[in-house]
């Protein structure tokens, strides 16, 4: 594996409210390669967006990164002053929103924005920047781009709006892409074009994709490796087949058991009970402990951490040599 | 058993006037301008049955679902619930006495919960319209009883809506919709709003409360994973109009209706079994002005000039020419 373009060291993320100060993100850790698409799942709460957010330097006080590191090719990023970092954002790296009605300005039409975007960050001219925006409406699939880009975000369907935001994220061609909940606004069949664009642009251009999203099944259908995240951390990364289909993280095992599939009709789905902690409650040891069904002693006072298992990192004590024993231990007696 | 279907709708229809306002319809000299929001829906519902409308966004489904439960007036077209006329005017008694027997789950269970009142209000709301049970104690002890059923504390009946996760908020929704002892529950996108282990809690409670009071569902859903766990019956909603209904089993091994397959495909593979896909194209055309016969025919593989012209009529739960006629779809070669 070569150099990964971007690499996040054991980040944490704070929000100081005047109650308490809370952890929404603690400590997490990954890489992500060229070319390589990096899925992260979770429920509401589980810390995905910030994480995105943190990443690409838009976490507005009161929120502020509290510790770790993020290297982006081998430069780090997370503590330059906002002029440097508003330089990278947009040329190096670049953001996919949930909702493309919202990220693209109502009054302007598509080309200026796009035009505006491209010669913010790159050394062309009107025209060249427009014959750009041109070629990048091709790309991402537009019919007759040479019209359609004088048009208003409002004429474009949702789906070809979602298009649009993804070419203005490929404007300056970055090496890093948090694309945010990128299909959740959108219709299933809809939903499928988008994918495969997404996966198919970051394969062509080398470019890092993290793509955030509640749904497993995009997951599975675009992501070459997949983070679990749970209250703020990551329980289980892998490689996408085997934590889809064998995940080790009880949390994981539930998650993926409570997913409808078209399938098979189970008659009951999985069923974790509970739901997540807030961000002001979060248990000791284990975050997961209260709700998980194989929980023992040593979950409720020590915070596991992620252990390598077979290719991938899973935090969780039932995987530890020591832990096991002493479980064993707990169950013989 | 009683032969005839608990509810029965037959060739309902919804036109929404989408015109500009009269000033403008002067002077810009333009006509009125309509939206049939459903057009020509038929299905019947057995008792005890879960039957679910699927379609994507602008389908109609939901605009069934309120017609159904009598929110919504009907442009045409009738609904029959047990037997009892849900449009006919003469019929406002046996109706009144209906009303009880059916109650709506919403999609969003911060919005459909007044954030004022406390819950065990909300649940007693019903109880005391339709006079269920008589004297305070007794309200009480069932409104308890209700929140015991779907998985909360009866204390949690002196909370306030805004106390509560959402997923919780969808059980206390679920608890006012049983108060009344209704047995025909409209859940228009219940788990949408929810995360997928909270939609998992609310999907098997719903199928433990089926069991246990052989409860009737109309469940509308966007999400074909979710349908295929729930239903009994399918009916595939495009455009206004019902293009397929089948057996759920069927459905998913056998589709029939080209939409139907193209909705199927689109789902993403979990399992990741490399099935063969056709890939989906285009969206769901504006539905004011929709295309002449089969409204799917832009999008659809299989269309040719009589899917331009004509619209297809229903047969044998399918609307579709190239179904009935038996043109084979050649699925190009992967690449």
């Amino acid at each position: 594996m070569n150099e990964p373009v971007i690499s996040v060291r054991n980040l944490q993320v704070e929000f100081v409210t005047r109650r308490a100060t809370l952890r929404a993100i603690d400590g997490v850790s990954f890489d992500i390669a060229r070319g390589e698409v990096l899925g992260v799942v979770g429920e509401s709460g589980a810390g995905k967006s910030v994480t995105g957010a943190a990443i690409i330097g838009l976490i507005e006080p009161p929120g502020r990164i509290s510790g770790g590191e993020i290297v982006l090719n081998g430069r780090r990023i997370d503590n330059l002053p906002p002029d440097e970092m508003r330089k990278i954002r947009g040329r190096k790296v670049a953001m996919i929103f949930q909702d493309p009605l919202t990220s693209l300005n109502p009054l302007f039409r598509v080309g200026e924005q796009l035009i505006e975007t491209i010669r913010t960050h790159l050394p062309m001219n009107e025209r060249q920047a427009r014959n750009r925006a041109i070629e990048l409406l091709t790309e991402v699939g537009i019919p007759a781009p040479e019209k359609r880009i004088d048009g208003y975000p409002h004429e474009f369907s949702g789906g070809m709006r979602q298009r649009v935001v993804i070419a203005l994220a490929l404007c300056a061609e970055p090496d890093f892409i948090v694309a945010d909940e990128p299909t959740t606004a959108l219709d299933v069949s809809v939903q499928a074009q988008i994918i495969s664009l997404i996966k198919k642009l970051g394969r062509e251009r080398g470019m890092a994709v993290m793509l955030v999203t509640h749904d497993m099944g995009v997951i599975a259908e675009t992501a070459d490796r997949v983070a679990v995240m749970y209250a703020g951390r990551i329980a289980e990364i892998g490689p996408v087949r085997d934590v889809v289909q064998r995940p080790l993280h009880p949390y994981a095992k539930g998650l993926m058991g409570a997913i409808p599939t078209l399938e098979a009709s189970a008659s009951r789905l999985v069923q974790i009970p509970g739901s997540m902690p807030r961000l002001s409650s979060i248990p000791t040891g284990c975050a997961f402990n209260p709700r998980c069904s194989e929980v023992f002693a040593r979950c409720h006072v020590d915070r596991p951490a992620p252990l390598p298992v077979n290719g991938r990192r899973v935090a969780c004590h039932l995987y530890d040599q020591t832990s096991a024993e002493i479980f064993s231990a707990e169950a013989s007696r | 058993m009683n032969p005839r279907p608990y509810v029965e709708v037959t060739d309902l229809k919804k036109v929404f006037d989408v015109s500009k306002p009269w000033l403008n319809r002067v002077l810009e000299q333009s006509p009125k301008q309509y939206l049939k929001a459903v057009d020509g829906v038929s299905f019947d519902i057995k008792k005890g049955e879960t039957f679910a409308l699927v379609g994507e966004s602008g389908s109609g489904k939901s605009t069934v679902a309120k017609m159904v439960v009598g929110l919504l007036g009907v442009s045409g077209g009738e609904v029959t619930i047990d037997g009892v006329s849900m449009t006919d005017k003469n019929q406002a008694a046996q109706r009144a006495k209906l009303r009880r027997r059916m109650q709506m789950i919403f999609q969003d269970p911060f919005a459909s919960l007044n954030p004022r009142w406390r819950v065990d209000r909300i649940i007693a709301e019903p109880i005391r319209a339709f006079s269920v049970v008589e004297g305070e104690a007794e309200i009480v002890a069932r409104v308890g009883e209700l929140l015991t059923l779907v998985g909360l504390h009866p204390d949690d009946g002196r909370k306030f809506p805004h106390e509560f996760s959402g997923g919780q908020r969808q059980r206390v929704a679920i608890a006012r919709a049983l108060a009344s002892n209704s047995d025909f529950i409209v859940c228009d996108e219940p788990t949408s709003a929810l995360d997928v282990s909270v939609q998992a809690q609310i999907l098997n409670l719903m199928r433990d409360l089926q069991e246990k009071f052989g409860l009737t569902y109309l469940f509308i859903s966007h999400n074909l994973a979710v349908v295929r766990h729930m239903a009994t019956r399918i009916g595939v909603m495009y455009l206004g109009r019902l293009v397929e209904v089948s057996e759920a089993k069927d459905m998913f091994t056998n589709p029939r209706h080209p939409y139907t397959r193209m909705l199927l495909d689109a789902v993403p593979d979990l399992a990741m079994s490399g099935r063969q896909r056709i890939p989906v194209a285009g969206e769901i055309p504006n539905p004011i002005t929709p295309p002449s016969g089969c409204t799917f025919h832009p999008r659809c593989p299989l269309a040719n000039e009589r899917c331009v012209v004509e619209a297809p009529r229903s047969i044998d739960g399918v609307a579709c020419h190239a179904v009935v006629e038996g043109r084979k779809l050649v699925i190009p070669a992967a690449a």
